[in-house]
């Protein structure tokens, strides 16, 4: 692996440059000048990052919603959003094994795209997975309503915001204080999960061609249209944000130039196959109207469907563990990608400050968990789930691009053990679709999302003009 | 020259005692300064907020170490320690390494050969250890299988007494191995030991060696395990690939270790 990009010049209205070291990557440890970063993180751990982040809002939140939008067709909503993230993990894999550092598309695509781009991407993802945070701690809510349902304790759909924000501001908490351990417990979330799912696709599975059971009623593949099917995507695509977190810990992954493309391009495989056959079983076994009316929780109905109360409370079980998981690495990220933006100078040097006690950092856990708290307390699914999509959409497909002008005119530094297929097809196709899929989204997310661009943009240029991040191209 | 890995929680104040900096003097140190990060924080986010503090720290225990043999430092910041040292341990070819404690002058050294450890190497390490200097041994072993003990322990001293090292033994038979070792550490200032596999023990009650420090509250000497020593004792539970690969690592990058040269390779 070859030295990172060289340079970055200027300050930011605070006097403040940007932290760029020389360091040497090995497969091991990052090597500094005075003292090594260890890497910690094998394809388990990477894997189970990706998953983790990913397969809560898919499975568990979405197909109700999905399934009223787009009717049995959900499923190829599904896996649109599947191929544009495969489209994208591939770029984005090579480019984490040219940069395995902390920081994942912000630092891509400031080093070549430049600072104005990296500011707008760095900042945006930082609201993106508060948006998706948000979203989590809503899907966590309302599964925790339907947990006290299924004990018996009946409540209806009041308390779902206020345990929403209290789960967020317990995770922000445990953040800070430090969570021992907390990856380990992730990969057996991750396992349980899997499992859970396998076990229900294959009976729903087994029930859905009509080996057992009752033969449902065909439905219609698309009653409302194939444009449905595209804003259906769209909205759904929040399932697939999670791949992108593996980047953000390139830094501490052993042997990058393995593991990065193999849980990226893994975690995507993984949970599109298991999206797209989980929507399949539940529209076969309830069909998409009733699915559609039961909202956020549809999940716990199609469970009980198949494998009755058993099979109500797995769901259930299921949907609060991966929706925590989901909320929890997402917090984690936010951390990140502050610190990521924060170390180029591009936000005050105080928003990296660990705290000796419990060696967290919790100004950047501050930034994260203030907004997430105030977006969950508005408890719009669809709103929270879209914005977030948007905003990495951008990244995204900023990433694709990154990867095109870095090939086409490829400095020394630029060095990646795995080259993505397909150049340049494959990062083009990534970034129309990445693009394009931002297009069919509500025009009230859409709204949101480019204010927040527009925002970001303008702190750059009040903030940090002068900081110059691209790296020698 | 043999080589000792001397890991320091540096950014908690973790320091070394005179005894046990006189004591290591015949050895290479290599000071490791680490500072273990919790998850939720990036190892880098630690160093650039800490790096200059922990330097100073770890170069001021470097100097003290520049005796007999050389000292060298080395800082990582890591998200699991144990980790670093067995990466760290490989690459410098370590051939043991300290658990610090508090000591004075160290006039006798408790060696334990209790357990599935690689009871020659251990032995060569304390001749070289203890050199020509007025530093006492004592050899323990726990097991149930009296006569056979009894001989190891006699084997096991005889060319530590022809060196001319004031050598006894001590057995225990039939006595949780720990609490006997525990006991027979009264009246010594620090302990060796050999490394062992990971066993369910010690991932329950930790490190089997940080716990006889902390019991003892001397320093505890540790003497690394090596891949071929596996073949020659047989049963011993084998290492993760992972392991593997960087002790490869280690000796390829310090082909003229101590011993670098005369280790076959694992696949051979």
């Amino acid at each position: 692996m070859g030295e990172p990009p060289p340079s970055a010049t200027g300050t930011n209205v605070e006097g403040e440059a940007p932290l760029i070291e020389p360091t040497i990557e090995t497969e091991e440890a990052t090597i500094t000048d005075d003292a090594e970063l260890e890497r910690t993180l094998g394809l388990p751990g990477g894997l189970s990052i990706g998953i983790g982040t990913m397969i809560g809002a898919g499975i568990f939140v979405f197909p109700g919603i999905a399934a009223g939008q787009a009717g049995p067709a959900a499923s190829a909503s599904f896996a649109i959003g599947a191929v544009v993230a495969l489209l994208v993990a591939l770029p984005t894999s090579e480019l984490a094994t040219a940069m395995p550092k902390s920081g994942g598309g912000y630092y891509f695509i400031s080093r070549a795209l430049g600072s104005l781009a990296g500011a707008v991407v760095g900042l945006s993802l930082w609201f993106g997975l508060v948006f998706a945070t948000a979203f989590y701690l809503v899907g966590f809510g309302y599964y925790a309503v339907d947990t006290l349902a299924e004990v018996g304790v009946a409540v209806g759909e009041g308390p779902v915001i206020p345990i929403a924000v209290l789960a967020g501001a317990a995770f922000v908490v445990l953040n800070v204080t430090g969570t021992e351990n907390a990856a380990k417990l992730q990969n057996g979330v991750v396992a349980l999960l899997l499992s859970i799912l396998v076990v229900f696709l294959t009976v729903g599975g087994l029930d859905a061609v009509g080996l057992i059971g009752e033969p449902a009623t065909p439905e219609r593949f698309a009653p409302f249209g194939p444009m449905r099917v595209f804003t259906t995507a769209a909205l759904v695509f929040t399932s697939y944000l999670g791949f992108a977190q593996v980047a953000t810990v390139a830094g501490e992954m052993k042997d990058p130039g393995r593991n990065l493309p193999l849980a990226m391009v893994g975690s995507v495989l993984v949970v599109g196959v298991l999206y797209v056959a989980t929507i399949f079983v539940a529209t076969s076994g309830l069909g998409s109207d009733t699915l559609g009316d039961l909202g956020e929780t549809a999940m716990v109905e199609v469970g009980r469907h198949y494998l009755g109360p058993v099979g109500a409370f797995a769901i259930v079980f299921g949907g609060l563990l991966a929706t925590m998981s989901s909320a929890n690495a997402s917090v984690l990220s936010t951390s990140r990608a502050i610190y990521a933006v924060s170390k180029d100078a591009l936000l005050p040097r105080g928003a990296t400050r660990i705290n000796l006690r419990y060696g967290t950092p919790h100004v950047a856990l501050g930034m994260a968990g203030g907004p997430i708290l105030v977006l969950t307390a508005t408890g719009r699914v669809e709103l929270l789930a879209e914005v977030a999509s948007f905003l990495h959409l951008l990244m995204y497909g900023l990433m694709c691009v990154a990867l095109i002008v870095l090939r086409r005119d490829e400095p020394e530094w630029y060095d990646p053990d795995f080259r993505a297929p397909g150049y340049p097809v494959v990062p083009a196709l990534g970034a129309i679709a990445s693009f394009a899929l931002i297009a069919f989204m509500q025009p009230g997310s859409r709204y949101v999302g480019a204010g927040i661009v527009v925002a970001t943009a303008a702190w750059y240029v009040y903030y940090a003009r002068d900081v110059d991040l691209k790296g020698a191209l | 020259m043999t080589r000792i890995l001397v890991p320091l929680a540096i950014l908690e104040g973790e320091s070394v005692s005179a005894g046990l900096v006189d004591l290591l003097a015949p050895l290479d140190v290599v000071v490791l300064g680490y500072h273990e990060v919790p998850e939720q924080t990036p190892p880098d986010q630690a160093r650039l907020q800490y790096e200059e503090r922990a330097t100073d720290a770890l170069a001021d225990v470097a100097a003290e170490f520049d005796g007999g043999g050389t000292a060298e430092y080395r800082l990582v910041f890591t998200h699991d320690r144990e980790q670093t040292f067995e990466r760290v341990a490989a690459e410098v070819g370590a051939d043991a390494y300290a658990v610090p404690g508090a000591t004075g002058p160290v006039d006798r050294l408790l060696v334990t050969l209790t357990g599935d450890v690689a009871v020659s190497r251990i032995v060569s390490f304390v001749a070289t250890l203890v050199g020509d200097r007025d530093i006492g041994v004592t050899l323990f072993l726990a097991t149930d299988d009296e006569p056979g003990g009894r001989e190891l322990l006699e084997r096991t001293a005889a060319p530590l007494a022809d060196r001319g090292v004031d050598v006894g033994t001590e057995l225990a038979v039939d006595e949780p191995p720990l609490e006997a070792l525990l006991d027979a550490a009264v009246g010594h200032d620090a302990i060796v030991m050999g490394e062992r596999a990971p066993s369910l023990l010690s991932l329950v009650f930790g490190e089997t060696a940080e716990r006889v420090a902390a019991e003892s509250v001397g320093p505890v000497l540790v003497v690394r395990r090596v891949e071929d020593e596996e073949d020659e004792e047989g049963e011993e539970a084998e290492e993760d690939g992972e392991a593997e690969e960087s002790e490869e690592r280690g000796r390829d990058e310090d082909g003229n270790g101590p011993r670098g040269s005369d280790r076959p390779s694992p696949d051979q």
